[in-house]
């Protein structure tokens, strides 16, 4: 039987087999003093790995929206607005969604919860493809629960650039000219 | 195949609409950010309102026009007209608390909620609906809400719905909304316009990102200004961070002043009057209580926290549905609401508008599925259900805790009995989408294909999974948390909105509703913040005239 506790340390506490792995690899990302690693340059929140982390991602969530006509514009303007999402996020969705990119960036411990082992520059589409379709129908609800917030946080700050209506149609605002 | 090329929008340019705050300001309304006043600063009034949503609003007018001196305390920006650019970016940014990403605890429901000068009215969507009778008599039966009933309410409404210009849609309505009255019609479902609180609407569709021509009669640009205009003061970016307490007494509110960035400046201010008032909404109200640790005998406060869990339902037309654009909300159907009113969960059909970013979220997944379905969004139709919650004894409600810096952390759980309604009301939602002619539809349930017909989709909808976070639970209505009633073994604050262990704090906001509404909730806190802020009025002026 699967236990789970979604309390603060939630993604460090899955009562499964894989927790002594996980639990190890949490004292590991500790020791590495990853979640204590500054702010990339030019960012509030987002650390260097994470910034490696949703570069590698969002081609496979975003499939062919991404990049689109921003072409190489693409990864910056969607990294700021992530990580100007994340900066307002309150403390404990925040602390959430920071130790899950914590366990993103120490390999054994992103293995141990079925995500590629090697490299994120080096992992191909399919290899993320596989891990997120297996998080997105896990029994363990904190896999779907990081699927899901990877996804929304995704889709929500690109789908909202302007130079992406053209790829889904949306005609977009009317002209507001202020008196 | 991608869309390349750019439709033009079939909406009017906005131009020539003032900006009647910055107008205001200029006429030398009392008007601060916070970060402009000095650390340590002392504010005092008669009254301080703390929040300026529907509740905050409504009784700032009430209490400035009976001559008291109002202090109302806002912990978002001020942004107005001229701000309002239709952008779902800045919107978010701006105007949502947690930029629109808030969530419960476990991550299942998405919560939407506002966060600026005029609250959630600012981003709200105008349906404007009293409270329904079987809810009143429901409080009054089980939580001894009293003078309440639906006699002693109707002169409450009646007076908001003047003031907020209330009436049902006349317009056409747009084609996301006629899916429902047409899909309805064919199946023999009731279905009814909406009133919309609304003056000179252009029908562009975008109330959620704050309307650009002041149409929405949103408290930004109703109570507010009057409240200015009675020489009431406002400080926005403003949180109040703990009430202090003196005996029985709320001494005053601490303030914290908010940057640019929203963050806290460093700066702190101090607030002092005779009477608080809470109208800081669900979630924020009882974590302003639990942070200043306000007396709390039978550790009510937070429970009973409501969201009207949304489910929602999608359909491809072969026509032009253009979902973004039109009054957002002009159909609803009850059909399905009242069956039984303390039994399976009942649910309100409304339909959503669809701006792209939202919309993404609400669909779902990722990869080819996601981007396949956004590139539908021109012929895509929204169906919504808002579950009621509350009237059960399996559905009591979520909690409200606190995160270590004093933050709240909305611990709600989706259960058998919601699920039940969840399934319910997609196999409902799908019948009628179908019936309206579409082509195909999709429940926002991550292992949901699209189904092309009504038997396909009944057969998959009923094999669906439950898992949490594994399908869209929506809400825009956060409500409860520090319920009303005469019943001190369940509620906080009594029937006036006092609150049942201090003397002169008020709740006049959503959180005092004992249980969900069964409809948006807007009118709801209009009437009965009208009705306790007059009732304070009273109160006040016999303690003047004996002193
Ligand atoms: C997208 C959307 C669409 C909606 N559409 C409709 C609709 O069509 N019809 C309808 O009836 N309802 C609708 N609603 C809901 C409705 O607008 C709200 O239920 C209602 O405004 C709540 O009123 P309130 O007074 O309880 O709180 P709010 O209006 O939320 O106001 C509370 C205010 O207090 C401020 N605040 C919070 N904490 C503090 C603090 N510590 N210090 C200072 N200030 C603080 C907040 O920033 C906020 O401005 C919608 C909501 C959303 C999000
Ligand atoms: S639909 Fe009407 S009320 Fe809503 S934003 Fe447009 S003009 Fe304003």
């Amino acid at each position: 039987m699967l236990k789970i506790t979604t309390t603060r340390r939630g993604f460090m506490q899955l009562g499964t087999a894989s927790a002594a792995a996980l639990t190890v690899g949490g004292s590991l990302a500790a020791l590495t003093g990853c979640s204590k690693a500054p702010a990339a340059s030019g960012y509030k929140v987002l650390r260097e790995g994470d910034v490696r982390f949703f570069r590698a991602i969002a081609p496979v969530v975003l499939d062919q929206s991404y990049p689109g006509t921003l072409g190489e514009q693409a990864p910056e303007r969607l990294l700021h607005s992530l990580d100007r999402l994340i900066g307002t996020l309150q403390d404990y969705a925040q602390s959430q969604l920071l130790m899950l990119l914590d366990v993103m960036q120490v390999a054994p411990l992103r293995a141990a919860m079925g995500a590629p082992w090697a490299d994120w520059e080096k992992v191909s589409h399919a290899d993320i493809d596989a891990f997120m379709q297996d998080w997105k129908s896990s029994s363990i609800q904190l896999k779907r629960m990081g699927y899901g917030s990877l996804c929304k946080l995704l889709t929500m700050c690109w789908y909202s650039q302007p130079e992406t209506f053209v790829t889904t149609g949306y005609p977009g605002p009317p002209k507001k000219i202020p008196a | 195949m991608q869309n390349t090329e750019q439709r033009q929008p079939h909406v009017p340019v906005v131009a020539g609409i003032s900006d009647p705050i910055l107008e205001g300001i200029s006429n030398g309304w009392n008007v601060h950010e916070s970060t402009d006043l000095a650390d340590g600063t002392l504010l005092e009034a008669d009254v301080i309102i703390i929040g300026t949503g529907a509740g905050g609003g409504t009784s700032a007018e009430i209490l400035s026009k009976a001559g008291f001196r109002v202090l109302m305390l806002e912990e978002g920006p001020l942004k107005s007209t001229n701000d309002f650019r239709m952008d779902e970016r800045e919107a978010y940014r701006d105007l949502y608390q947690e930029s629109a990403g808030r969530m419960s605890k476990d991550g299942a429901m998405s919560i939407l909620q506002g966060r600026c000068v005029g609250g959630t009215t600012v981003i709200n969507w105008t349906s404007s609906f009293r409270t329904p009778e079987p809810t009143l008599n429901y409080w009054a039966d089980e939580f001894k809400v009293a003078g309440f009933s639906k006699d002693d309410m109707a002169p409450w409404f009646e007076r908001m719905e003047e003031r907020l210009n209330v009436a049902p849609w006349q317009v056409q309505p747009n084609e996301n909304n006629s899916v429902l009255a047409r899909g309805a019609t064919k199946l023999g479902i009731d279905w009814h316009q909406i009133p919309r609180n609304v003056a000179g609407c252009w029908n562009l569709g975008f109330c959620g990102t704050g309307c650009p021509t002041n149409a929405k009669q949103s408290m930004l640009v109703t109570t507010i200004p009057e409240a200015l205009n009675n020489q009431s003061q406002l400080v926005y970016s403003a949180r109040a961070e703990r009430l202090i307490f003196e005996g029985s007494k709320v001494a005053g509110v601490e303030i914290t002043a908010l940057d640019k960035d929203y963050q806290p400046s460093g700066k702190m201010l101090l607030a002092r009057a005779p009477h608080v008032v809470m109208a800081c909404g669900a979630i924020n109200g009882p974590a302003l209580l639990l942070r200043s640790g306000a007396p709390d005998p039978q550790k009510r406060i937070g429970k009973r926290t409501f969201f009207h869990p949304t489910t929602f339902c999608f359909a491809e037309f072969d026509q032009l549905i253009d979902p973004y654009y039109g009054a957002p909300q002009s159909i609803y159907s009850d059909h399905f609401q009242w069956l039984e009113v303390s039994g399976k969960a009942g649910y309100k059909l409304e339909v959503p508008p669809l701006h792209p970013g939202l919309t993404s979220v609400l669909l779902m997944g990722h990869g080819h599925k996601n981007f396949a379905d956004m590139e539908k969004l021109p012929n895509l139709h929204a169906m919504i259900a808002l579950l009621r919650d509350g009237f059960h004894p399996q559905s009591e409600g979520g909690s409200i805790e606190l995160a270590g810096d004093g933050t709240p952390i909305v611990d709600y759980e989706i259960n058998d009995y919601l699920w039940d309604g969840v399934r319910r009301s997609w196999l409902t939602m799908a019948e009628i989408q179908f019936a309206a002619g579409a082509k195909a539809v999709r429940p926002s349930h991550v292992d949901a294909p699209w189904y092309h017909s009504w038997e396909e989709a009944q057969k998959g909808i009923n094999a669906l999974e439950f898992r949490s976070n594994a399908f869209t639970a929506g809400s825009a209505h956060c409500m409860g948390g520090l319920a009303m009633g005469e019943d001190k073994n369940k509620c906080m604050v009594d029937s006036d909105g006092k609150y049942h262990y201090l003397d002169n704090l008020y709740v006049f906001d959503g959180s005092a509703f004992p249980t969900s509404i069964g409809a948006n909730p807007q009118l709801s806190i209009y009437g009965m913040a009208c009705k306790q802020a007059n009732a304070l009025v009273e109160k006040l002026r016999s303690a003047q005239g004996k002193a």
